[in-house]
């Protein structure tokens, strides 16, 4: 894999380099996926954003194909923004929350994917709090499946959107400093963006109390390696040292702290975890001046985030928000290329 | 080249069997090497040795005869689950993977923690018609809850061959005690599943590089350790008054628990444990989708996603086991303690599973692997592989066993002239195909489904009886 | 796969400045014209026409460019999806006059795909089009304004239009298969 990021729009350049090509039939994780085709998604992101700019924010892309959304988890953030990005593709998008369906009467999610797809589904958006869960699905189903957060696994299209988000501010990530702070143990988020931000050559580092980064000083010692990380990837850091990780950074990340996190005894209180991690405006000065603040939401002003911050001129929070549902569209639009009817060999394994 | 002529009906008992120029192997006398054997009317007939020029060509790779192995550690699930297993099939089964004998858990429903729940599964085993010897141990404690004494004596009475929480760990170091001195009156061991719970709540990956990248929760070696530093202490404590006490820990598959019995040996603790054939070959990296071995995986940082090694699918359900699938250091050690003797015995811990339990998140999917079958296969590659010698593995599912089992053994383990035909018979150069079809078990819960393994079972003889017959190949020669 | 040459580069110049005039001659002067060219050979096309008429007639009339991915209705039937070229329109479409410009009329798809992404973006007064090689094989009723050159072509052959801005010389080329990759293809 080559790290180079082309500049988009050198049309000479561009016409002498093989087309890169969209070749994943489902979007179940990050760890499959080269720099090149992470870019794909992101130029593809850039267009949908002039898409949104228009008067009428539709297009025919995905005319005549259906959506189902089956979330197993309440969320109304990231269901929304499929369910937008694939209304402004013109699908048809049918919505199934767990207790509005027979999943709460112990129909096995296999026998639920069954269904969705005798209703004629031809892409299925999934969220599941059980890590791996999509894959199952996608063993079943036989169009595209995309993971919209599994347990504590992956949320690709998050990962994207946040790296989409920095690169319109920053361009290129290669020895920019992102500094993603919080419960990095039971996040998704946080590890979709490892597997994003260290193929666009940044300088992650994750940084929360010890008992909610263990296991992640393993995974960083493994790539800090000679041989280094998968395809070329640096390694990134892991501390409980704050002050540290914001020296300097040029991103700011903090992840919602949730309040079960207390009742397992991982901390002592949400206080305490306030008063030590939390993001206020006083820390940021540690940071560059201009460095970017972003959370996936939904936050806890107050406690991972000052309210201040969270509103303050270095903010992209509502950006990352508005630039979900352009990466969504790039999401589907791609994956729908690799549909039944195409004459191409799809790659179908549940790597995806 | 080997000849192996037979007059066999499945079932019945082996009229005429005559193996020439193959490898012999007898862990009972330590003898290991060309020969030939000759069974009559069910009994082994002659057992010659070849020497000299004789033995010029034959080698451990093409026909081999051992004992019938014993496995100290299996489900059949009857009663209760008879879905995922019943004594019949596991016995099939059990005799394709070249078993003679079987020692069940009690984790049945109804658990078998009073005598009549041991005597209906002798009764099973005599009504499924295989001479596969079914042996059962009796749960430590009242419905496997940890609080209660089950029928400890009335279960001994009726058969028992030790006891077991298995699938928990007998809970409280104070029932241990209780249980390890009683258990010691009736001259029995208490067998115990090292697991401290208070680390494994909802854990669903071996705590380590993949769970942490997977985002499985991580079950700490740890876990393991601790329960074993609790057992073996618990045990030095009884020992002091009781010296029949006697603890076998199963299914080991940490370095640190591994290191902590080959110290408690040392001081002369009546301590045995056994691992099984998946904590000796395979990793937690195939969670991730890798499919190579531990000693393939082994260096300083194996990393499957760096090393390019991922050739499957993620969240495999049929890896979900208890104990977890460890790191390839892990499986290393254990290895080590197979080869040193600290590692007793191989068991199977076949655990059979319904597609229901398993086609499920892999958060949600039962744990266990259905592995009677794939023992042989699977430790073969390691033997290939120069991790253990053949005769070091043949030993730890024949004699090693069978000292744990002691007087509880119905006969001697051994090619002994003379005696009941107890042995069974593989082509270690052939390979056979792992698959629904191939499998005898109604547990098709297995890694290694549609991998070809080393080691096809042409012959499995049980108390003189024929208990398996490969018969892709019945007038073989 | 064989070429044959049936348009040269002098040829391509010379289509380009009649059409060039023609354009200004239908629309009786440049007021309220502009360009739009399709991605991605329409759009040096377009760009060629804009510099010629503003030769002629001294105006530089807008260019645009138009991306028509996401209204393809073929896309169940191409292999993978396109790569998005990027859709610039730098001028109000409403009640504008858009002349369409693309390389090769074939079926009349993409030219049904264009129009209706051009009116997603305003309402222009009227719709034109310019192609440099019109092949036949309408599948829709759609018909060209301004064409560089009628070729009658078969099914099976491929026309092939090099540009210079993108394919680092100017030529249009008519292929016909080898019956192997015709029978693969």
């Amino acid at each position: 894999m080559s790290l180079t990021i082309e500049p988009a729009g050198t049309s000479a350049a561009e016409a002498s380099l093989p087309a890169p090509r969209w070749r994943h039939r489902h979007l179940l994780d990050l760890d499959g996926l080269d720099w090149s085709e992470i870019e794909v998604l992101l130029r593809t992101a850039e267009d949908m954003r002039g898409v949104l700019a228009r008067p009428i924010a539709r297009v025919p892309a995905l005319r005549g194909r259906t959506v189902t959304i089956l979330f197993y988890e309440a969320s109304t953030r990231t269901r929304v923004s499929f369910e937008v990005a694939a209304k402004n593709l013109s699908a048809d998008v049918v919505n199934i929350t767990a207790s509005a369906s027979s999943v709460s009467k112990g129909e096995s999610l296999v026998d639920t994917v069954r269904t969705i797809e005798s209703l004629g589904a031809n892409m299925l958006v999934m969220r599941h709090a059980t890590s791996g869960a999509p894959y199952l699905a996608a063993e079943t189903f036989s169009g595209s499946v995309v993971n919209g957060g599994d347990g504590w696994h992956a949320h690709p299209s998050q990962g994207l959107l946040d790296l989409f988000t920095m690169r319109r501010h920053l361009g290129d990530l290669r020895g920019r400093k992102v500094a993603i702070v919080g419960d990095i143990l039971h996040s998704r988020v946080a590890r979709s963006n490892i597997w994003a931000l260290t193929a666009a050559g940044a300088e992650l580092w994750l940084c929360g109390p010890a008992t909610l980064l263990r296991g992640f000083e393993a995974w960083a010692g493994s790539w800090r390696g000679t041989a280094g990380g998968p395809d070329g990837r640096k390694g990134f850091v892991v501390t409980s040292d704050l002050r540290a990780a914001l020296r300097d950074a040029d991103v700011v990340m903090t992840l919602r702290i949730q309040r079960e996190r207390q009742a397992g005894g991982l901390l002592p209180s949400l206080r305490e975890y306030a008063a030590r991690f939390g993001i206020t405006r006083e820390r940021l000065r540690g940071a560059r001046p201009d460095a970017l603040v972003m959370h996936p939401g939904p936050m806890n002003e107050g406690v991972e985030i000052a309210p201040d911050v969270a509103v303050g001129s270095g903010s992209v929070i509502s950006e990352q928000v508005r630039n979900g549902v352009a990466v969504r569209m790039a999401i589907l639009h791609l994956l729908s290329g690799t549909l039944a009817g195409s004459t191409a060999p799809v790659e179908g394994t549940a790597r995806g | 080249m080997a000849e192996v002529e037979a007059v066999v009906a499945p079932g019945e008992t082996i009229a005429e069997l005559d193996v020439t120029r193959a490898w012999l192997i007898d862990p009972a006398s330590g003898r290991e090497g060309p020969g030939e054997i000759v069974v009559e009317e069910g009994r082994v007939g002659a057992v010659t040795w070849l020497d000299g020029t004789e033995a010029d060509g034959i080698a451990p790779d093409g026909v081999i005869v051992a004992p019938g192995f014993v496995d100290l550690h299996a489900h059949f699930r009857e009663p209760g689950f008879e879905q995922a297993e019943t004594i019949a099939t596991g016995s099939a089964a059990a005799a394709h993977g070249g078993f003679t004998t079987v020692c069940l858990m009690p984790n049945t429903r109804p658990a078998i923690d009073e005598a009549a729940v041991l005597v209906a599964v002798g009764q099973a085993a005599a009504a499924s018609g295989s001479p596969v010897r079914v042996l059962a141990y009796g749960a430590v404690t009242h419905g496997r809850a940890g609080e209660e004494l089950a029928a400890l004596g009335e279960l001994a009475d009726a058969g028992a061959i030790g006891f077991s929480d298995d699938g928990s760990p007998v809970r409280s170091a104070g029932v241990l005690r209780n249980a390890l001195l009683y258990a010691a009156m009736l001259d029995l061991p208490i067998v115990d599943h090292p697991e401290e719970q208070g680390l494994t709540g909802g854990a669903e990956a071996n705590e380590g590089l993949v769970a942490t990248v997977l985002g499985l929760k991580g079950w700490p070696a740890a876990a393991e350790a601790a329960a074993v530093a609790r057992d073996i202490a618990v045990l030095a404590d009884v020992v002091a008054t009781e010296p029949r006490a006697r603890l076998h820990l199963t299914h080991l598959s940490v370095a640190e628990s591994i290191d902590l019995v080959r110290r408690a040996k040392a001081a002369g603790l009546p301590v045995t444990c056994d691992v099984t054939p998946h904590h000796l070959a395979l990793t937690d990296e195939w969670i991730a989708g890798a499919r190579r071995y531990a000693w393939q995986a082994e260096g300083v940082n194996p990393d499957p996603w760096r090393d390019r090694a991922l050739v499957a699918g993620p969240f495999d359900t049929s890896l979900r086991v208890n104990p977890p699938l460890r790191r390839p250091a892990d499986v290393m050690a254990c290895l080590a303690g197979l080869r040193d003797g600290t590692v007793d015995a191989i068991a199977t811990d076949h655990a059979p599973h319904t597609r229901v339990d398993k086609d499920v998140e892999f958060g949600l999917a039962a744990n266990g692997i259905s592995g009677i079958e794939t023992a042989l296969g699977l430790l073969l590659e390691a033997v290939a592989a120069g991790q253990v010698p053949l005769g070091r593995v043949i030993a730890a599912l024949t004699v090693g066993p069978a000292r744990i089992l002691g007087s509880r053994l119905p006969a001697p383990i051994g090619l002994n002239e003379g005696a009941p035909a107890d042995l069974m018979i593989f082509d270690a150069g052939d390979r056979w195909e792992v698959n629904e079809t191939s499998l005898r078990s109604l547990g098709h819960n297995s890694p290694l489904l549609g991998r070809a393994l080393p080691g096809r079972v042409l012959l499995t003889v049980a108390a003189g009886r024929v208990a398996y017959l490969d018969e892709a190949d019945p007038d073989r020669d | 796969m064989s070429g044959r040459q049936i348009m040269t580069a002098e040829e391509i110049r010379r289509a380009t400045i009649r059409i060039s005039h023609e354009i200004v001659e239908k629309h009786a002067g440049t007021e309220g014209l502009a360009l739009v060219g399709i991605q991605r050979r329409g759009v040096p096309l377009a760009g060629r026409i804009a510099a010629a008429i503003a030769e002629h007639e001294g105006v530089l009339l807008p260019v645009g460019a138009l991306d028509i991915t996401f209204y393809r209705d073929d896309l169940s039937l191409i292999a993978q999806q396109p790569l998005v070229k990027g859709t610039d329109l730098p001028f109000d479409l409403n009640g504008a006059t858009i002349v369409l410009v693309d390389d090769v009329l074939y079926t009349g798809r993409t030219i049904r795909a264009a129009m209706d992404a051009l009116i997603d973006f305003g309402r222009p007064r009227a719709i034109r089009l310019a192609v440099l090689v019109d092949r036949g094989h309408r599948e829709l009723p759609i018909r060209a304004d301004h064409v560089g050159k009628n070729v009658p072509t078969s099914r099976e052959e491929l026309v092939r239009v090099h540009l210079a801005e993108t394919d680092g010389g100017d030529g249009v080329e008519i292929e016909r298969p080898t019956p192997a990759l015709a029978a693969a293809g």
